[in-house]
């Protein structure tokens, strides 16, 4: 065990290393070939030491700092505070919810179903994976809906297996549709200006299609064993019994909870609006609003009040975010970037269909077997480096938007939803899912969903 | 005082390799709700307790999803319980166990307990043999053993 940590980290060391030198070779000063292999350390750690990766988050930055790559001024600067804090806010409303029986009583509307056939459970698992990735974020979603679909599952006494996955993959996408959905879709908007209007606008449209798509996708491939879940519907009856039990009454707790957290919402929804009336500096009101509405909580809920910080405000991944935005920022600091912005400009200088393609597409491959926070990260200065150079960039954040959740798909470790799945899957069910066994089903959806937009980019923006 | 005045000395410990429903039959039998756990060579291994059982029964998302369990008897939980009876107490016991040695001050073991959210801790030689075990009754009788007798 030792000696492999040992070889990977050796390796990790060695890549880094040849990086840095090939890159100041071709041109790149002392501090920029620095930020660019420290970042690289960052992004590669996270890939084979993911339990240790604030640990290279900390050193890499310490040595940036060290060696004057940047000052403490600018590394706050690119810190993406407000990124964090709008993230923290939200996990303080998530853990009143959770702590309210909110998505209990949620969940309990899909077993509710009446008359109740394989293919209503499949199409109701698929939307409301999509919808609660949208409103709430893609993990806090995936553990309800597995929890929801293991007693669905075991109360007919069939293989949860296709409707996991299902939902997993529902859950990537619906993850696309607002700026709630994923990490990557505050970060895009906190970076980009991109509103909530927007991804209302342009972001959850496409999100319907591609799920549309993955769902006669996804009915045709699991069609035996929809076939069997119908059967034993017949063989022991619909879940009268579900209906008859469940009973999670929506208390006064829950509707109160429910009302802050719609109120959030609706703060969030019209947060352009809202700006624009108070003359506010753009997105000042969608990275507020989670905050106001948390202070409210901690007050409402003040015995509670650490527990939501300490325990639903998840810091270890908060501070490595923090610290990776610091170090992509370093990247721009230095100038590096722009090295790789004439590049990726002279490659797709005729073709800006391509340019969008090679985004969603190495975005897509790149958080098949990456942290699409990391990925994302990197990409960011990229595309924001394209606008000085006078090319049209919104289609750009949307192909990364989409690239980095939809990537999530292909493999069974592309997206923190797919890890807390199957990790649930094994310690219930005794049941694991190979490799290949999500490899076939993820790539096909995956090319299927990343087409879709690439087509929709092109013809939505060659028509502008 | 130190922990040695107070512990109780003949403990009763369980083998890794028994079952879990035999485990379970000697606390019920005993009263108590855990013992610790040895492996061949009489070293302590684990602490075993009914919350381990209970654990293993019920989902692994229950914390995190809270009131989650809608029917009265959910067949998942029915085939956890089936499960559990080919089980072996090393297979769910919790391996990470909190000791301190016979000359540990009370008042130190009485920290832990708070801390630590414990009820019971084993009192270990330096060959982490079990020589002794102390509950958070034996630590309350000797601080107020002058108002209670």
């Amino acid at each position: 065990m030792k000696k492999r940590l040992l070889l990977k980290l050796i390796g990790l060391l060695l890549i880094v290393s040849v990086v840095g030198y090939l890159v100041k070779s071709s041109g790149l000063n002392f501090r920029q070939a620095l930020s660019v292999s420290i970042f690289l350390a960052s992004i590669l750690g996270s890939l084979f030491f993911w339990d240790f990766r604030l640990s290279f988050a900390f050193l890499g930055t310490s040595i940036l700092l060290l060696f004057r790559a940047i000052d403490l001024e600018n590394l706050i600067k690119s810190a993406s505070l407000e990124v964090i804090l709008f993230l923290a806010g939200m996990m303080i409303l998530i853990g009143l919810l959770k702590q309210s029986g909110f998505f209990a009583w949620l969940v309990m509307l899909i077993l509710r179903i009446k008359k109740l056939t394989a293919k209503k459970l499949f199409i109701s698992i698929s939307i409301t994976s999509a919808l609660l990735a949208c409103a709430v974020d893609e993990v806090t979603s995936i553990i309800f809906m597995v929890a929801a679909i293991f007693q669905i599952c075991d109360f007919f006494e069939t293989n949860p297996i296709p409707f996991l996955i299902t939902s997993v993959l529902s859950t990537n996408i619906g993850s696309t549709g607002t700026v709630l959905g994923n990490p990557i879709g505050i970060l895009i908007a906190a970076k980009s200006g991109l509103t909530f209007e927007d991804f209302i606008l342009q972001a959850f449209p496409i999100m319907l299609v591609c799920l549309i798509a993955a769902i006669f996708l996804l009915f045709f491939w699991y069609r035996k064993p929809l076939q069997n879940l119908d059967e034993k519907i017949k063989e022991i009856g619909s879940n009268e019994i579900f209906l008859k039990l469940i009973s999670v009454p929506p208390d006064k707790n829950l509707r109160f909870s429910f009302f802050i957290f719609g109120l959030t919402l609706f703060f969030i929804a019209l947060h352009h609006r809202l700006e624009i009336l108070l003359n506010l500096e753009v997105n000042t009101i969608l990275l507020i609003a989670p905050l106001i509405f948390a202070a409210f909580v901690m007050l409402w809920k003040y015995k509670y009040a650490r527990e939501f910080v300490e325990h639903d405000v998840e810091w270890w991944t908060l501070l490595f975010f923090l610290f990776l935005f610091g170090q992509a920022g370093t990247l721009q600091y230095t100038g590096a970037i722009d090295f790789f912005t004439k590049k990726l400009s002279f490659l797709f200088r005729n073709n800006y269909s391509l340019l969008i393609g090679a985004i969603l597409w190495l975005s897509a491959i790149g958080s098949s077997c990456l942290d699409n926070v990391v990925l994302v990260t990197a990409f960011l200065p990229i595309i924001k480096s394209f606008e000085s150079i006078g090319i049209l960039i919104r289609p750009l954040w949307w192909a990364l938007l989409f690239g980095g959740c939809l990537g999530g798909n292909i493999t069974l470790v592309g997206s923190t939803a797919n890890i807390v799945a199957l990790g649930i899957l094994e310690k219930e069910k005794k049941l694991k899912i190979k490799f290949f066994e999500w490899l076939k089903i993820g790539i096909i959806v995956s090319i299927l969903t990343i087409l879709i937009v690439w087509i929709i980019l092109i013809l939505f923006w060659k028509t502008k | 005082m130190k922990i040695k005045e107070i512990m109780i000395r003949n403990v009763k410990s369980i083998p890794a390799n028994i079952s879990v429903i035999e485990a379970f039959k000697i606390l019920a039998e005993m009263q108590i709700s855990g013992l610790p756990v040895i492996d061949e060579n009489e070293k302590l291994c684990g602490m075993f307790t009914e919350k381990d059982i209970l654990k293993t029964i019920l989902p692994s998302y229950i914390e995190t999803v809270g009131k989650f369990v809608y029917v009265e008897n959910p067949k998942g939980i029915s085939a956890k319980i089936l499960e559990l009876i080919n089980l072996k107490v090393k297979d769910i016991m919790r391996k990470e166990v909190v000791t301190v040695d016979e000359d540990t001050a009370i008042c130190e073991v009485a920290r832990i307990m708070i801390t630590q959210k414990i009820r019971r801790i084993p009192v270990v030689n330096k060959e982490n043999k079990v020589i002794g075990i102390v509950a958070r009754q034996d630590v309350l009788r000797a601080l107020l053993k002058d108002y209670i007798k």
